[in-house]
């Protein structure tokens, strides 16, 4: 199944790439290399949650609760625990797939815009009481100053650590992208009516993205408690949800790399103009009103045509093997 | 194989379906027909799982199918078309077609394998067997109507059906298109000894290759025959042939 | 139970109908929703933030004009009708632009007016808490079974019936309500007689968030008015409406009672999380019926 991957020719620039930002910490300085980190974990962030979005269309308007549950599992486990590290880092995921299953099959029942708003409603009753719980949780503070383990403490080893992860999932993304279940999966993305009479169990296919969706989501939660040290019920709250939702948009929805340029120009904004202004939602939501009036399909669905002629080129290729 | 008893179906007031009753033997060509809003598609709906009927029973090869959801009813073997184009505008044509093969194979769900790589012969067999071959990587959105209907049929061919349904296979289709269609369904029908099942308009394409016709009219069934006896049929003539 | 009341049958009842005056304020804002919802089919979500803008413009209202009985009336009449000019001019300079586009688009657009509208409020109001008092002649509190309830609460539980009825009235008494109720039916139908439907559009929008306004200088009194407001009724509305049926005014109705009800109590047994109440009520009520208690229109 690798083999395929490596005989595309976007796969010889990815590895470019991703030597590259190996050496990336010899020249920066520590503040560049901590902001590139928080850059990959929330493109790995926004990738998961195209994984609903963009290739199975399943409005999922919360995806950022499940980012917050598998941070906060990581960060409780390491803070109030002596468990080893390792099953921390496992649990953040695993959790917040859980909770992607039980949310999911409430909403799952549900069309479209109803299913978003559910999900909206009872991620926000996660949010709630992580919120309230101040003897667990830390109510509004949050916990700060989380101990993590020594072989990542470092910016630079932290930095390494994010990377490597998030290769690691971007590969398995983009293997199960290109598998049975992701080409059926776009399927149900274009019809899921005829999907349901060729004999598919939408609803299940469903369920499942959505469970893998959270995984990956839940995997960036532990790498934010990694690079931050920290987690707050801002992790939960619906308005990042919204910021994730914009970065899918901004890169571009159909494209498999799309929601890492939209992660990265967010997380810049951010950082850059946050810095100079309190009012970094207004700036948010007039970018997302430019986007909606100029660029529906985002910046890399600007090549949309080209993604189909691409897309036909490969099939020719499969057709000559 | 297919036995549909009084089936009843309304949609708040309106009754679609209202006492409908069908027979189709293993290998048959059964054609459905009835003015427009006689409650054919509504019939094609329930009996695909696509709709729950009100009451009535639905006996695939004497097991009661209707109360099962759509992906059952296809995995027992029943796949259809629909009367609007319906296919996946997004997806290459193989794509279109592999993705029903892969669900026929049970391997919608293998997350780490690479699609490519599977259920390519028959893919491919199928779109050969349609003639779509020469268009498969084009992407389906772009198809003329009449291939788009065609793909559809080779969608629901990917499941290897026993029973195919049909809803109109040619609506909108210029004559030439009906009639290489027909062929194609005839044809179909012939070499791998496919029930068929079908609704259609045009009286001459009914006539002309069903064997067994079964008449509807204000969701009731009139009659099922033979094409000549229901030619012959005086309530028939009166109802929907207009007495010609 | 700690921290909570005694629980006599006093407190029971004072809890009862403090929680249906709350669900008379969620009625009011979510039946704004709902009707949005019913003819344009999107939630707004902005919603939540013309909410806020309404309890804002009411409390400058107030004070512009001393602050006393005046200044109170003229608020509860003015600070809707700020809310309604500003959603007329989002939906005019932009919002029916998008008409014609796919349905998410319309959606992100009300999401960005949230973002947008949230920090505007933040630019004129500032994040200070601010206060607003009722007139005297709904200060104090009345009796009930030897408990006190405040008089304000009994005022809410008055006028959130006048407005149901108000509602009802417009939407099958006027040509225009009943234009609205078959735009939510069967718009092409609309739009095939010879009716403007962008103009059937903007009327159900701007309703609906005159009635957000509404919602919002009605609450002014009874909370501290302040940011996150929009987020907090926001999530609340949308709960509502889901379990109530999507477009449908009386299901607003219903799922208020029960919001409203269950949160009053749960502030009595278990203050601390208090908030749970309702989102328990709200996942029971969807496991039994995923499509809402009564009837949506889609």
């Amino acid at each position: 199944m690798f083999g395929e991957m490596i005989r595309q020719k976007q796969f010889g620039v990815s590895i470019a790439v991703f030597v590259l930002l190996l050496l990336v910490p010899l020249f920066l300085p520590r503040f560049y290399i901590y902001f590139l980190a928080v850059i990959y974990l929330t493109a790995l962030l926004a990738m998961s949650l195209n994984l609903c979005v963009g290739h199975g269309m399943l409005f999922q308007f919360h995806h950022g609760v499940f980012y917050g549950v598998g941070a906060y599992t990581a960060g409780l486990l390491l803070a109030k625990t002596s468990v080893p590290w390792w099953i921390a880092f496992m649990a953040g995921p695993l959790a917040a797939a859980f909770a992607g299953l039980l949310i999911g099959i409430f909403c799952i029942r549900l069309n479209r815009l109803y299913f978003g708003m559910l999900q909206i409603s009872l991620g926000s009753l996660i949010w709630a009481i992580a919120f309230r719980w101040y003897g667990l949780t830390g109510g509004d503070d949050g916990i700060h100053g989380i101990p993590i383990p020594d072989f990542i403490a470092s910016t630079t080893s932290s930095y390494y650590f994010v990377l490597v992860v998030m290769g690691i999932c971007l590969i398995l993304l983009y293997l199960i992208l290109k598998s049975p279940f992701g080409s059926t999966l776009q399927a149900i993305r274009d019809n899921p009516e005829r999907c349901a009479a060729v004999g598919i169990n939408v609803r299940r296919h469903q369920l499942m993205t959505i469970i893998i969706a959270t995984f990956f989501g839940g995997a960036a939660g532990v790498l934010f408690v990694i690079v931050e040290g920290s987690i707050f019920p801002d992790l939960l709250f619906w308005v990042l949800s919204l910021e994730i939702f914009i970065m899918c948009l901004l890169g571009g929805w159909f494209t498999f790399a799309g929601p890492i340029l939209g992660a990265a120009i967010i997380v810049s904004l951010r950082t850059f103009v946050g810095a100079y202004t309190e009012y970094w939602t207004l700036i948010l939501g007039v970018i997302l009103i430019l986007l909606i009036f100029f660029m529906p399909e985002g910046i890399m669905g600007y090549n949309y045509r080209q993604l189909f002629r691409s897309r036909t080129k490969y099939a020719s290729q499969i057709q000559m093997e | 194989m297919l036995r549909v008893e009084d089936l009843h179906k309304s949609f708040d007031d309106f009754r679609a379906v209202n006492g409908a009753n069908l027979s189709v033997q293993k290998g048959e060509l059964v054609a459905v027909i009835g003015p427009n809003g006689a409650g054919k598609t509504t019939l094609f709906n329930l009996i695909t799982g696509q709709l729950q009927p009100d009451s009535g029973k639905i006996l695939l090869n004497d097991e009661d199918i209707s109360k099962l959801p759509p992906h059952i009813i296809c995995r027992k073997g029943v796949a259809r078309s629909f009367q609007i184009a319906n296919v996946f505008p997004r997806l290459s044509v193989f794509r279109n077609v592999q993705v029903s093969v892969l669900s026929q194979q049970r391997l919608s769900n293998k997350l780490f394998q690479s699609a490519s790589r599977l259920a390519v012969q028959e893919t491919n067999r199928i779109l050969e067997s349609v003639g779509l071959w020469d268009r498969k990587m084009d992407v389906a959105g772009s198809l003329s109507h009449g291939d788009k209907r065609i793909l559809e049929i080779a969608i629901a061919l990917g499941n290897e059906p026993e029973l195919l349904i049909l809803d109109e296979p040619t609506a909108g289709m210029s004559p030439e298109e009906t009639a290489t269609t027909m062929a194609l369904i005839q044809r179909l029908a012939a070499d791998q000894g496919l029930t068929i099942l079908f609704c259609e308009h045009d009286m001459e394409v009914v006539f002309g290759t069903a064997q067994s016709i079964m008449v509807m009219q204000q969701g009731q069934t009139i009659v099922q025959a033979k094409p000549e006896a229901v030619r012959q049929n005086s309530e028939v003539q009166q109802a929907y042939l207009g007495g010609e | 139970m700690e921290g909570g009341q005694a629980i006599t049958l006093a407190a029971l009842s004072i809890t009862f109908l403090v929680g249906l005056s709350r669900a008379m304020i969620l009625f009011i804002v979510t039946s704004g929703l709902s009707f949005v919802l019913g003819v344009l089919r999107v939630p707004n979500v902005a919603h939540g933030s013309l909410y806020m803008i309404g309890a804002f413009a009411a409390y400058s209202i107030s004070t512009l004009f001393g602050g006393g009985s005046v200044g109170f009336w003229l608020a509860l009449i003015l600070a809707p009708l700020v809310v309604a000019l500003v959603s007329l001019v989002a939906e005019r300079s932009l919002f029916c632009r998008l008409y014609q586009r796919e349905h998410l688009m319309l959606l992100l657009f009300t999401f960005a007016l949230m973002l947008i509208l949230g920090d505007l409020t933040k630019m004129v109001w500032g994040a200070d808490y601010r206060s607003i008092m009722p007139p005297r002649i709904l200060q104090g509190s009345v009796s009930v079974l030897g408990s006190p309830l405040p008089k304000y609460n009994l005022f809410l539980l008055i006028i959130g019936p006048w407005v149901a009825i108000g509602l009802w009235l417009f939407s099958t008494k006027t040509k225009m309500g009943k234009i609205a109720r078959a735009a939510a039916v069967d718009m092409e139908m609309v739009g095939a007689i010879g009716i403007n439907v962008s103009w059937v559009f903007a009327f159900a929008f701007v309703l609906g968030c005159l009635l957000a306004g509404l919602g919002g200088a009605l609450v002014s009194p009874t909370i501290s008015v302040t940011l996150g407001m929009d987020h907090d009724i926001i999530i609340e509305a949308f709960l509502i409406v889901t379990i109530g049926g999507l477009g449908n005014m009386w299901g607003a109705m219903v799922g208020s009672l029960i919001f409203g009800i269950t949160q009053s109590f749960g502030v009595l047994f278990w203050p601390q999380f208090a908030i749970v109440f309702p989102y328990l009520a709200v996942v029971i009520i969807l496991t039994l019926k995923p499509t809402g208690m009564l009837k949506s229109v889609w």
